[in-house]
């Protein structure tokens, strides 16, 4: 299972982010400004490391540190070099560095890219080998609850397409961000995953037999979508009529966790043997209405569509569970969940973030009709993404917007439902202390701590 | 390279461990890049260096007037600070290979930055 996941990643992260890397230069992404007042707040002289750097907006944040950049991606590494950087290229899951190093780490939009619950645990216990005891961690993933996006679940493939994009991005996007939640500094991308090609699907082997195919791309069913948003996002949706048919939409994609895995192989084992991801794993849920969660109102994330004040909390551990449990949030997350949650087995909310989580995909898989598990559909929604991965920033050149192929570029994130990053750490990374956890413009966020005497 | 990620570096080769420290360093292609020297920073890194795998760093970078070990009061000594400070965050290897100690492997440094990936087999699954 491991040598899979390791494949899925290879294919969904590391060669898109080597493929693209040429096209981060151009324009840095702001750092969230709560991970700078993490590396600010850092006493003089620390010694600290960004596991996952990308280009490395962290690395200089704060002169009387000495911050380490590390990415598996070399083409990234190598520009963050050229803009003075101490950085190296290496394994998150193998971490090449002698125990208690660090005194912080930072780990901001990485452990999202690991495809099973193993290896994220791995990521989290190689960076707690190497911080020193009372040494802090902070990580960011991407949060499945969205504002205005919905992810039905939370293995997805993003496709990114900066050629269409890009052009439409400097030109509206900001004047639409601004418009909603009155950013106009930070750029926060949109993931220009709209693909140019109407039909839809995602992996090419399928697009050229399947391009007359029918999916489920239709006007209507992206208008649905659309209707619910509230009108001062009028300024990204105007953006998106210019661009027909091309839909922001992403692909879902079946749990590599262990017992899920195994199911699916076994049912599809006898289809074709290309590429594993492509046969069988990849499903598009058809477009649902209403699957808007922008009436979601957790504690946090209310905060933020307003101001733009951190809304990252500073709680104790106790404190945070009760945040969890207060009963209109639950209820809310657990009725507009509901068409998952039921078919997921039922079951609390809450209680699907930790290890049952893995069996979940699993029933999902048997409820569905045959026909929609093997059909290739394309999910259209309204996406915003807060992703802060470095790319989303970037503008292009035009002549470069014909290489550019969606189909190709899809990066596999695992989406954190909310509590479970949370529960990862405290029920497998007994090393860590958990100081503080929220939520960050779209992004489950925690800060942890090493234990002493533990190695 | 700085010596000061030297310093931290350790092999992750499977099995070998803590014996996997220091990596054996060889450089082709060493310069001289002047980083402001801050003296408080510098003197709150030496806590953290591993001074004998430091030692060995700067013996094969033949780096001179290395300090043998952080002396008495080296807070306020700035002649040792600047050495340290020069030692630490000046030297740049640019060019050349680190090697695991214990199991011969060898990991490259090309333009300044290290490459420590391991190949599918190497690593521990």
């Amino acid at each position: 299972m491991d040598h899979e996941a390791a494949q899925l990643e290879k294919q969904h992260v590391h060669d898109v982010y080597e493929s693209t890397a040429p096209y981060f230069s151009d324009l840095q992404s702001k750092a969230w400004p709560r991970v700078r007042q993490f590396l600010q707040e850092q006493k003089p002289g620390s010694l600290i490391a960004d596991i996952g750097c990308g280009t490395g907006k962290y690395l200089k944040v704060n002169s009387q540190v000495h911050t380490l950049g590390c990415d598996y991606c070399e083409p990234l590494v190598e520009i963050a070099r050229e803009r003075g950087c101490e950085v190296m290229v290496c394994d998150n899951l193998n971490l090449p560095f002698r125990d208690q190093g660090f005194d912080a780490i930072i780990s901001i939009g990485v452990i999202h890219h690991f495809s099973t619950k193993q290896r994220r645990i791995r990521a989290i216990k190689e960076m707690a080998r190497v911080l020193v005891p009372g040494g802090q961690l902070m990580i960011y993933v991407w949060a499945m609850e969205q504002k205005n996006r919905h992810f039905e679940k939370q293995d997805v493939l993003i496709p990114w397409n900066r050629a269409l994009c890009s052009r439409f991005f400097s030109e509206s996007s900001h004047s639409g961000r601004k418009r909603r939640c009155g950013h106009p500094e930070r750029s926060h991308p949109y993931h220009p995953p709209c693909s140019e090609c109407s039909c839809a699907v995602c992996f090419k082997e399928h697009c050229d037999s399947k391009r007359s195919h029918s999916v489920d791309y239709e006007p209507v069913t992206a208008r649905t979508c659309f209707t619910n948003i509230p009108k001062e996002s009028e300024g990204e949706y105007g953006f998106y009529n210019t661009l027909g048919k091309s839909f922001r939409s992403w692909f879902f994609f079946r749990s590599l966790d262990e017992p899920t895995l195994r199911k699916q192989i076994e049912r599809v084992r006898p289809l074709r043997n290309t590429d594993v991801w492509a046969d069988h794993t990849i499903t598009i849920q058809p477009s649902r209405h209403s699957s808007l969660d922008f009436e979601l109102q957790q504690p946090f994330s209310k905060k933020e569509q307003n101001s733009d004040e951190e809304v990252f909390v500073e709680t104790s551990s106790r404190k945070h569970l009760e945040w969890l449990r207060a009963p209109g949030t639950v209820k809310r997350l657990n009725g507009d969940h509901l068409g998952e949650i039921g078919k997921n087995g039922g079951g609390n909310f809450l209680d699907s973030t930790n290890t049952n989580d893995n069996g979940v995909d699993a029933s999902n898989l048997e409820g569905e009709s045959p026909s929609a598990s093997s059909r290739i559909l394309r999910r259209i929604s309204a996406v915003d993404s807060t992703d802060s991965n470095p790319d989303d920033t970037i503008s292009v050149e035009e002549q470069q917007a014909d290489i550019l192929d969606s189909r190709a570029f899809m990066r596999y994130y695992h989406v954190f439902r909310e509590g479970e990053l949370y529960s990862l750490l405290k029920e497998n990374v007994s090393e860590l202390h958990i100081l503080s956890s929220g939520n960050d413009h779209g992004n489950w966020c925690i800060i942890a701590e090493k234990k002493e005497n533990c190695d | 390279m700085k010596l000061l990620t030297h310093n931290l570096l350790s092999s992750h080769v499977r099995g070998v461990g803590p014996r996997g420290f220091p990596l054996r360093l060889e450089a082709t292609e060493v310069r001289i890049n002047p980083v402001e020297f801050n003296p408080q920073f510098v003197a709150r890194m030496i806590p953290k260096v591993e001074w004998a795998a430091l030692l060995e760093a700067a013996d094969t970078l033949h780096l001179i007037e290395v300090p043998k070990e952080p002396i008495q009061g080296y807070e306020h000594d700035e002649d040792f600070l600047r050495k340290m400070h020069h030692i630490l965050l000046e030297v740049d290897v640019l060019e050349g290979t680190l090697q695991c100690p214990e199991s011969g492997r060898l990991f490259p440094i090309s333009r300044g930055i290290p490459n420590m990936l391991l190949s599918d087999e190497e690593t521990e699954s």
